[in-house]
């Protein structure tokens, strides 16, 4: 259950961030759709309230009207308590205090969070990335989702990079499934934790490697960037990067928004057209692509194999 | 000199994707960056015109565009199970170009959603 920022920049009146840091990651977050804009149903900041939860006081905290500083790996704990006070459910208190929270504050939470007009749950890599991982956006999904028997709320991830959301979105619609996608047997299927690529290149699974708008030579874990080292990576990169020094094949392409033009999604998967300024010597990514595939086209046709023999 | 400016012009650098920026800029830098905010303005005006690295590299020596993509093809061709994976700084219209590449090849894609 999601909406755009121009909703909550209107409506919402009841902002939480979640394992976030938008003050020093997303600086303009703030100003332009939460808590510093006027919106045509919240008047004023004093009209909305905003809670941060995290593991530490980030300068995020100096904005928050509520800062909940929960126990590191503990956010799982949090939303499965929470959820059992939205339904006024018992709770295990010694469970409850394990998570850095008392169960007055947590209450307190659930209360304001019936009594908003319009709820928000921001969620960042705080919470997607550590322990419990994607069973937490899940669990952060229920919450918002259960609430909605109470008042109006929503979830949302606070993407990171670019255009994140883009590649979601364009894996969705060509392929039905948003990552981890592996096409060997001429057809997409989808499984996280077998087909995602910090699981494949820890394994050695891959024997070549394009990457492009990323540079996982300096934030994958070491095992994966020593498999990109020892097979054939091909890089497309703006620059010379940490992954470009370990490939075989480095192409230099035009810089996306600066210099290249095109669409991009925002966090709440508004598409936006790119207004480039400059015009690169290089090529754009999606030229070099282009090229690259219309290449592997002029080479004899390839069949899916299975156990060495060719998949009818 | 008179300066080259965009209004409007959108800001890729984190998942906000501001489109309110007014971008100055000379044949071979962005000068002044309005309204982004500290990230954005390093971002616009990290990234030059300038031809600062070489077209290509193929094992680490400069080579022509030409050549790195028939090097590319030849080992993603061989490959049986080529990963293309990133996707997350570069436009939609290339996201697409990847995935019907990943769909020649007999690939795995994937993107920074997946860590």
């Amino acid at each position: 259950m999601t909406c755009t920022l121009g909703e909550v920049k209107n409506r919402a009146d009841f902002i939480i961030y979640w394992g976030g840091n938008p003050a020093e990651c997303h600086p303009r977050h703030f100003t332009k759709y939460t808590i510093m804009q006027k919106g045509k149903f919240v008047p004023n900041r004093k009209a909305r309230t905003m809670v941060l939860v995290d593991i530490r006081e980030t300068p995020s905290a100096k904005a928050s009207d509520i800062f909940l500083q929960i126990t590191p790996g503990k956010d799982f704990e949090v939303i499965t308590t929470l959820r059992a006070l939205v339904k006024g459910q018992r709770v295990n208190l010694d469970l409850v205090a394990e998570t850095g929270l008392t169960i007055e504050q947590l209450q307190d939470l659930v209360d304001r969070m019936k009594k908003a007009r319009f709820g928000v749950l921001f969620f960042g890599m705080g919470l997607s990335m550590t322990r419990g991982k994607h069973m937490n956006s899940a669990a952060v999904l229920a919450l918002a989702a259960e609430m909605n028997a109470f008042t109006k709320f929503v979830a949302m991830p606070m993407r990171g990079h670019g255009n994140v959301t883009g590649a979601d979105v364009v894996l969705r619609y060509t392929t039905g499934y948003p990552f981890g996608i592996n096409m060997c047997r001429g057809y997409p299927r989808f499984n996280p934790g077998e087909f995602s690529t910090v699981d494949l290149l820890v394994r050695g699974d891959n024997d070549a490697a394009l990457i492009l708008g990323a540079d996982p030579g300096a934030t994958m874990p070491q095992p994966g960037i020593d498999h990109l080292a020892r097979i054939p990576t091909i890089v497309l990169d703006p620059k010379v990067t940490h992954t470009s020094r370990l490939s075989r094949v480095h192409i230099t392409t035009a810089a996306t928004g600066i210099s290249a033009p095109g669409t991009v999604y925002r966090m709440d998967e508004i598409p936006l057209p790119l207004r480039p300024p400059l015009k690169s010597p290089y090529p754009s990514d999606e030229e070099v692509i282009r090229r690259i595939h219309q290449a592997v086209a002029k080479r004899p046709g390839w069949r899916p194999t299975l156990n060495g023999k060719a998949m009818r | 000199m008179s300066l080259n400016v965009v209004k409007n012009a959108t800001c890729t650098f984190c998942g906000c994707v501001c489109d309110d920026i007014e971008l100055h800029a000379d044949d071979e830098r962005i000068v002044e960056t309005k309204r982004a905010c500290s990230l954005g303005e390093s971002w616009f005006k990290n990234h030059t015109a300038e031809r600062l690295y070489p077209d290509a590299l193929i094992d680490g020596k400069p080579a022509t565009v030409d050549e790195a993509v028939e090097a590319a093809a030849d080992y993603l061709y061989q490959a049986n199970m080529p990963l293309v994976y990133g996707l997350s700084n570069v436009t939609c219209e290339a996201q697409r170009e990847a995935v019907s590449l990943a769909e020649t090849i007999g690939g795995v894609i994937d993107s920074h959603t997946s860590l």
